[in-house]
């Protein structure tokens, strides 16, 4: 085991090589020009010139890609072009409210999501099933920025019952923490407890059909225990892998939320980095996303072994 | 229902709720003390020599100070200057700083500071780069006095140093203005009536300023960019939204004080909202381009630029901009602004009446166009610029012209209208853009009308006699001989069809009923602004 996890640690630095090659060629052929987006309309084309040579975007591929690497070795993301500062401070400065949104978002989609896809599993064909499984193609066809104005104009406008926008580090207290990510993370996590419900009662469904249930069921055993304990235990692994995409997915999901919540997170920031062709901070996003979802589905892997003592690496 | 749909739905919905009486939402309840406003775009970056965007000139007035500034007359008064004489031969100024200037740092502000500030600002301003070329001598006399000695005239002098459009010439300090103009400086130490709180500033979120005690504004009453700048908050917040709609329903909600840009798709959901106020923001506006590469067929033929002249209307495209709203446009037959002294209408009878697509595609016929493709750039994510360039494509279309419309973004307009290679070699044949109404005013930030060939503005159009009026403009000793010189320049301007204006339109500004004291203006002025 221990093997295995050195191994798959060991797997991310050729991947997330790959990854940096890959983005510093993308951005070196993509069109766009950050020094005439920084010299402004009324720049002359000397000025715009004068900006590139001074931003070191005059000299080859080669040599900029080579700085670059060497500087991301000794953990130098670089500085933002635009506003001068650290990459490495502006993504420490996002990745509390974008993690938070994430927590609560996946807590929340787990919470509700498991329960409803076991409920519809247990009650199939009833109306149950039926409200649930709707609500799930409800999750799917609507767009997060919908559930967001409607979230937002419900419960912050007319209940006045949390903030339309902003977001409150937790440090200064887990309520008014909490107060403006309940929204967002509603709206953003609508989809993924359809997701998850809808997996969860499809591998349910399979489950409780096996052999094993069926005796359970014919010792007595009750039908909390044979859900919770015996089936769903078995459905997981299925489940813990959508869960796993979930979180890699809701890096993309968040950009929208954290635009119509006005939440200062990673989301907004790539945005900003790529309509300005910040090339120092889409590449240290991007390596800094590659190497999450390279830690999310080795997590993904271990939890496998923990649901199930028949996988072994 | 689309997006943009849907954020009228929500956003009216809001407004009716708070129309309807609702109090303010005990969320939302902030200090009279902190003023909370949403800039036009995102704070990226704070160096107003460096970055000459106009939200970075917007914030850098709270932490810098001016020698002069602009009143609403467009004239430059003192600010941070004391007096100043001018020699009889006019070749010699010689200018005095008031006393108890005082950077926020603490030290005082001295005149080694202001020279260094002014050869940093005068590298990358267009009239800095004027004077510089002139220039005999910019020096220190003593602390509080130094002087410029040039080998010419130069009457625009004051207008220079004290002009609205960017880059403005901001005091640093002697250390930070001696930074390269092509590098950003690394520490934000102002000489304004704020200070820029560096730790609290996240951008694409947060930028925030308190309030200098130590700065001491003039006695006079502020004017725009003039007089005394009196602070009465001690901490503004510009909080970054990108989303209107999100905009909107915390301007509702009372989470924020004040919008400097609302979308006028939400200004009348907006307007019927009692705890919100709305006025134009600026009234110098802006004048939409059509900008044409003259260098490559078709628009190398000025007949060809000429026949899009006549067929252009100008009510197609600022209907496309604003909307239905009448108070937001005019029709603007010159290069000029609307409502400043040299505003002038001469030569752009063209632009007038009827359009005429019949003489257009003659014209065009006698030109011998034959069906070369016009590369229009138009940039989506800029939705006055996407709606300009949907009314191009369909304009070119009716004319007979071949559209090649290439839907990108900003970043790529900005570096591709650069190349001058061919269309089909990764040039271009049109893209639209806009200018500020308080840059138009003159020709001192009106560079789009400058014909000096390869060193014009993109497009680079090529017209000596042009030129040479925008020069004489500059030795130009009353405002008659100003406007004499200006009507030649939009005559020949329009002749030559330097650009095609689209048009001049306005946008507004919204703000709770609370804050007091908004004005209008090029840019948001906080001083004298309050909050109840």
């Amino acid at each position: 085991m221990l093997g295995y996890l050195l191994r798959r640690v060991l797997s991310t630095i050729p991947v997330m090589a790959l990854v940096a090659l890959f983005v510093f060629s993308l951005l070196y052929i993509a069109p766009g020009d950050p020094a005439a987006v920084i010299a402004g309309e009324q720049a002359s084309p000397e000025d715009v010139e004068k900006i590139r040579a001074a931003l070191g975007l005059d000299r080859p591929f080669l040599v900029r890609f080579s700085e670059w690497s060497l500087a991301v070795l000794s953990s130098d993301l670089g500085i933002s072009m635009f506003t001068g500062m650290p990459v490495t401070e502006l993504i420490a400065q996002r990745i509390e409210p974008t993690l938070s949104l994430m927590v609560v978002t996946i807590t929340l989609s787990v919470l509700l999501a498991v329960p409803i896809g076991v409920i519809a599993a247990r009650k199939v064909d009833s109306w149950w099933d039926r409200t649930f499984m709707a609500f799930a193609v409800l999750g799917f066809s609507v767009p997060v920025f919908v559930v967001g104005y409607l979230l937002a104009y419900w419960f912050a406008l007319e209940l006045d019952w949390f903030p339309v926008q902003g977001y409150t580090p937790i440090a200064k207290g887990f309520w008014p923490w909490l107060q403006n990510l309940i929204l967002p993370s509603i709206a953003l996590g609508f989809v993924y407890i359809a997701l998850i419900a809808r997996i969860t009662r499809a591998t349910m469904l399979e489950v409780l059909s096996q052999d094993y249930v069926r005796t359970a069921r014919a010792k007595g055993v009750a039908e909390g225990p044979i859900l919770y304990l015996h089936a769903l235990k078995n459905a997981a692994v299925p489940i813990v892998t959508v869960i796993g995409i979930g979180v890699a997915l809701l890096i993309g999901g968040a950009v929208v939320t954290e635009s119509v919540f006005a939440i200062p997170g990673l989301g907004r920031l790539t945005i900003d980095a790529i309509v300005r062709r910040d090339y120092p901070m889409i590449q240290g996003i991007v390596l800094m996303f590659s190497f999450v979802y390279v830690l999310v589905n080795l997590a993904v892997d271990l939890v496998y072994v923990v649901l199930d003592p028949r996988i072994r690496y | 229902m689309d997006r943009r749909g849907f954020l009228k739905f929500t956003a009216g919905a809001g407004t009716a709720v708070a129309a309807g009486g609702l109090a303010a939402p005990a969320i939302a309840q902030g200090s009279s003390r902190v003023l909370k406003f949403v800039p036009q775009s995102n704070l990226a970056n704070f160096d107003p020599i460096w970055g000459t965007q106009y939200v970075v000139r917007n914030a850098s007035q709270l932490v810098w100070d001016t020698l002069y500034g602009m009143d609403s007359k467009l004239v430059a008064k003192r600010q941070m200057v004391e007096g100043e004489e001018v020699s009889a031969d006019g070749l010699t100024w010689t200018f005095k700083l008031r006393p108890g200037l005082k950077f926020h740092d603490g030290a005082p502000v001295l005149s080694r500071d202001v020279v260094a500030s002014i050869n940093r600002w005068s590298q990358r301003d267009p009239m800095g780069l004027m004077i510089r070329a002139v220039q005999k001598e910019l020096s220190v006399v003593d602390d509080r006095s130094f002087k410029w000695v040039l080998s010419r005239p130069y009457p625009k002098m004051l207008l220079a140093l004290g002009k609205v459009g960017t880059p403005c010439c901001f005091i640093m300090p002697e250390r930070l203005a001696n930074t390269d103009p092509f590098k950003q400086v690394t520490e934000y130490v102002g000489s304004g009536p704020m200070k820029f709180v560096r730790a609290d500033w996240k951008p694409g979120a947060i930028a925030a300023f308190e309030k200098f005690a130590d700065y001491v504004p003039r006695k006079e009453q502020a004017e725009w960019w003039s007089g005394g700048k009196v602070i009465h908050f001690d901490r503004i917040e510009w909080v970054i939204m990108p989303d209107p709609a999100t905009a909107s329903a915390a301007l509702q909600s009372g989470e924020i004080d004040w919008w400097e840009s609302p979308v006028p798709d939400l200004v009348p959901l907006l307007r019927r909202n009692r705890n919100v106020r709305l006025d134009i923001a600026d009234p110098l506006g802006n004048i939409g381009a059509f900008r044409l590469n003259h260098l490559h067929p078709p628009f190398n033929d000025v007949r060809m630029r000429r026949a899009v002249q006549m067929a252009l209307s100008q009510e197609d495209y600022m209907r496309a901009v604003v909307g239905s709203d009448d108070k937001l446009w005019k029709s603007i037959p010159g290069f000029f602004t609307p409502g400043t002294p040299l505003y002038t209408e001469a030569g752009g009878d063209i632009l007038k009446g009827k359009r005429d697509f019949d003489k257009a595609k003659a014209l065009l016929k006698d030109a011998g166009y034959s069906g070369q493709p016009v590369t229009c750039l138009v940039a989506q994510d800029q939705p006055a610029l996407k709606a300009m360039g949907e009314v191009t494509a369909d304009l070119l279309k009716r004319l007979g012209m071949n559209v090649d419309f290439v839907a990108t973004d900003w970043g790529t307009v900005g570096q591709r209208r650069a190349s001058r290679n061919p269309p089909g070699q990764g040039g271009w044949g049109m893209f639209h853009t806009w200018h500020a109404g308080a840059d138009c005013a003159t020709p001192v930030g009106n560079i789009a009308i400058r014909t000096s060939g390869e060193k014009a503005w993109f497009g680079w159009p090529d017209n000596a006699a042009v030129e040479k009026d925008i020069a004489s403009w500059y030795n130009a000793k009353t405002l008659d001989e100003e406007k004499a010189i200006i009507d030649r320049v939009n005559r020949g301007g329009m002749e030559h069809v330097t650009y095609i204006p689209t048009g001049f339109y306005l946008a507004y500004q919204a703000w709770r009923a609370s804050v007091s004291g908004v004005n209008n203006g090029p840019l948001p002025w906080f001083w004298n602004v309050k909050k109840a």
